[in-house]
């Protein structure tokens, strides 16, 4: 390894954003500053076991320290499953999904999001369904189920509801997706 | 013919563990003299002793071995059980198969179990040969010597003079007060040090039972427990206390500047000086060695005559001093004064002193801005260089940056093994501090493990983990100097799995505590040795923790080992109780393992009597002839002298010569031609 490349390594805390911590309280991860890293999420964490290099002790410890860009510059966050076991086993109620969940908040009002979360936004609000099959119809019917889920799918009526909450948040102020029209789409397989 | 019984211990698993304790009972049951052998699980129990008090109730044995843990704890418990079943208690002999066999031949049950019959068979071969002994109680000085005027000596001689007995209380200081006169605010409540303690001093300094010898050393103990005679130096103060009115005027006349141990060396103080402004006793001490000699008025000289004004010219301290305490004509003893105490019991609270920073080559100590915790203790307290200002030393310029270092020190081969203890709460103490004062400054502290165990501790610390003070576990590997006194401190962090750097304006390590400079030369004139860490040693770690292997002589707070405020007071008062024991009871049991001088036998050589640690050996004349004695008050039953004597003259009642080497044959039977010798 070059030396050039070895500096790059280290990371300068000089650098680093002292409010950072407190952005993230206030964005959902209030229990924060609860976390002694014990690592017990961690060692609960499907993340982990398939190698991705933030996950939630980590990024825990990376929101104490206020490294916000480090965070930023990767994607680990959004691989996040939402299992929640993290939060089950948590000792002092810190709530790391939570924690995760705010993160997400904060990259998203950076635009620091893949293209695949654009489009599960998008799929959203348009259907109801961050992951929807439009043509998962027939599949259903052969099985015995209604075509359309008991869901948004089934009732346009609670899509609207929906999607007036979701022109109430952050996201739409960002116009990271349009809003426009109401009415599930035919096709928003992704 | 005696008739032996013989009672071997399981001791839970300790001892049946690794020794076929069946093989050593039949083993026993051959010797010669043995009745009976029996064993069991806990010998020392209440069903345990019952079986010894029984064979003895039923005439079956009048000697009793046991084979069991070490007669340090247990010799005391067996011996009142031999005496509760009516035998003389000193017909009783102790196999130590435990501490001696068991425990370091854990892996080796075939030689273990051989050494427990060799360590049996000599105890039986002894203990047919014992005589009864009895008892005897020498009256004990009603009167205790604390040695150390910090927290734990304070209250070790507060609580003794309250139930009514004198104590000397012995400070090398000018003030008592230790080392918690120097904190700003103590853990976990966060209590204004100088607002809890300087009470205690003035109680300390006004209790008409207390004797306060503050600037004063320990010179020589002699003597054992009820009767100590202790030699104490009273260090020249060079001023006259009597008239001492602790006015300061003397000091702020003085021109010669000094470090200032007080403030940990961060400012100056003067070469008389008073050790700090809430000192008991308010006396000021005059440093000889820094003084200048102002006027060329060295101590002991008349003063010159003003050509002109035919005034004696004096020194500015003389000159300020409205009461002549300054006085320096005055002829000082340099060795200042000897007193001699007798007291009965002694507890020893010389307490600890915190590293210095600079063996640590890795963290700039050479730069002003690594200061250890104590100095940025004095940085806080009101009473300090800066009168509480957080001002970094180098441009007093108030950091932005604070990067703590735990274990500076301690856990380290190179230095103390140990952990110190208080580190990780009085860190989080002091950033709490610094925290709640200044929230906008940054505060790092790197740790290896956060240690908050005790009473609300815990909560302590999640209360400051919620300040925002940042947690980093991984040991700082470097402290860098940069320009404008910036420090780069890098680490890696642990949790996150990286190297780290930041720049800091101060950073502070938590050095170690270490046991208060001249602890083992004072545990040399008490006959307590200090364990390889330099703290003295208690008798027991649970059962025994305030007692030494001094019969009489007791410890309190770090000097037996790192301790913080809580802990030091509570054993301080379980000391003072402990020492209060033999004073109450007005007389102590000396046990008759004494020696004795048979006056036919004696040459009067009087090799004995310079090597009684004691003082207990005398040359008396009888017939006309020197003949040694020894005082039976004062023998502590060491068997120098018995093993000293070219006339085999002394005996030493319960190892005499007959018995040992009883013993030595039972050992090393069937050893053929000395090979073992």
């Amino acid at each position: 390894m070059s030396s050039a490349q070895a500096a790059s390594l280290v990371i300068n805390l000089t650098d680093s954003e002292p409010g950072f911590a407190d952005e993230i309280k206030e964005l959902g991860g209030e229990e924060l500053l609860e976390c002694i890293q014990c690592a017990k999420c961690a060692a609960a964490c499907p993340m982990v076991l398939a190698g991705f290099s933030f996950f939630n002790k980590r990024i825990i410890q990376a929101i104490l320290l206020g490294l916000r860009e480090v965070l930023l510059d990767d994607s680990s966050i959004w691989a996040c499953q939402s299992c929640n076991r993290c939060t089950e086993v948590c000792p002092r109620e810190v709530n790391p999904f939570e924690i995760i969940q705010a993160m997400r908040r904060v990259a998203v009002r950076e635009f620091a999001l893949p293209t695949m979360s654009i489009e599960g936004l998008k799929s959203l609000y348009d259907t109801g369904h961050a992951v929807y099959l439009a043509g998962a119809g027939n599949t259903r019917a052969k099985v015995g189920l209604p075509e359309k889920p008991p869901s948004t799918v089934a009732y346009p009526e609670a899509l609207k509801e929906l999607q007036a909450i979701m022109r109430k948040t952050a996201l739409a102020d960002l116009g990271i997706i349009p809003m426009n029209g109401f009415g599930v789409a035919d096709t928003c397989e992704v | 013919m005696s008739r032996i019984g013989v009672y071997v211990c399981h001791c839970g698993e300790n001892i049946a563990g690794a020794v076929d304790v069946e093989e050593v009972r039949k083993y026993a049951e051959t010797l010669p003299g043995v009745v009976v052998a029996r064993d069991y699980l806990f010998m020392c129990s209440d069903p345990g002793q019952e079986l010894i008090k029984q064979d003895i109730r039923d005439g079956l044995v009048d000697r009793v071995v046991v084979a069991a843990c070490t007669p340090r704890t247990h010799e005391p418990i067996f011996r009142k059980a031999v005496e509760n079943g009516g035998l003389n208690k000193y017909f009783f002999e102790m196999a130590n198969i435990r501490d001696q066999d068991s425990w370091p031949h854990w892996h080796d049950r075939e030689g273990a179990t051989a050494k427990a019959k060799k360590l049996v068979a000599s105890a039986v071969a002894k203990v047919a040969l014992l005589e009864p002994l009895e008892d005897r109680y020498v009256d004990v000085t009603r009167s205790s010597l604390v040695i150390g005027g910090g927290v734990a000596g304070m209250f070790a001689a507060l609580d003794l003079a309250n139930m009514g007995y004198k104590v000397y209380l012995v400070e090398k200081n000018p003030s008592i007060g230790g080392n918690m006169a120097k904190l700003d605010k103590t853990f976990p409540t966060n209590d204004c040090s100088a607002c809890i303690l300087t009470p205690i001093m003035v109680q300390v300094g006004t209790h008409p039972n207390i004797e306060l010898l503050t600037y004063s050393e320990v010179e020589s103990v002699e003597g054992s427990i009820g009767n100590f005679k202790v030699k104490v130096r009273k260090k020249q103060t060079y001023v006259d206390w009597d008239r001492c009115t602790g006015c300061g005027d003397c000091v702020e006349a003085c021109p010669a500047r000094v470090p200032n141990e007080f403030n940990e060396g961060m400012d100056k103080r003067k070469a008389i000086y008073i050790e700090f402004p809430q000192a008991v006793p308010k006396r000021a001490v005059l440093d000889i060695e820094h003084c200048i000699n102002c006027a060329k008025r060295a101590i002991g000289t008349e003063p010159r005559i003003h050509s002109k004004t035919g005034e004696p010219i004096l020194a500015p301290c003389e000159k300020a001093c409205k009461t002549g305490a300054c006085d320096r004509s005055k002829p000082y003893n340099p060795d200042g004064e000897i007193m001699e105490l007798s007291v009965g019991t002694i507890i020893v609270a010389t307490g600890y002193k915190v590293m210095d920073k600079t063996p640590f080559k890795e963290y700039s100590p050479q730069s002003p801005n690594v200061i250890t915790a104590m100095q940025l203790e004095r940085i806080l307290s009101a009473t300090g260089p800066t009168e509480g200002e957080l001002r970094r030393p180098s441009d007093g310029e108030k950091p932005r940056t604070i990067v703590f270092i735990s274990c500076v020190g301690s856990r380290d081969k190179n230095h103390h093994t140990y952990c110190s203890k208080v580190c990780c709460m009085y860190m989080l103490k002091e950033a709490r501090l610094i925290k709640e004062k200044y929230p906008n400054i940054n505060i790092y502290i790197f740790f290896i493990d956060v240690r908050t165990a005790g009473k609300d501790f815990e909560e302590y610390y999640n209360y400051c983990r919620g300040l925002g003070i940042k947690m980093i576990r991984g040991r700082v590997g470097a402290v860098d100097e940069l320009a404008g006194d910036r420090l780069r401190v890098r680490a890696y962090d642990v949790d996150l799995g990286v190297p780290v750097e930041l720049e800091a304006d101060l950073v502070v390590l938590a050095t170690a505590i270490e046991p208060a400079p001249g602890l083992e030369e004072l545990g040399r004139k008490l006959g307590i040795t200090c364990g390889s860490e330099g703290f003295m040693k208690e008798l027991h770690t649970k059962l025994y923790p305030v007692e030494t292997p001094v019969k009489g002589i007791y410890i309190a707070g770090c000097a037996q080992g790192p301790k913080d405020i809580p802990e030091s007071v509570s054993q301080a008062r379980a000391a003072s109780s402990a020492a209060a024991v033999p004073l109450a009871m007005g007389r102590v049991l000396v046990e008759p393992l004494i020696s004795e001088v048979d006056q036919e036998k004696c040459s009067g050589c009087g090799i004995c009597v310079p090597l009684c640690p004691y003082l207990a050996i005398s040359m008396v004349e009888y017939r006309e002839k020197p003949l040694s004695r020894i005082n039976e008050a004062l023998c502590a039953g060491c068997g120098v002298c018995a093993a000293a004597c070219p006339s085999g003259a002394i005996t030493l009642h319960g190892y005499t010569s007959a018995q040992i080497h009883a013993q030595i044959e039972a050992l090393t039977a069937g050893i053929g031609g000395g090979a073992n010798v």
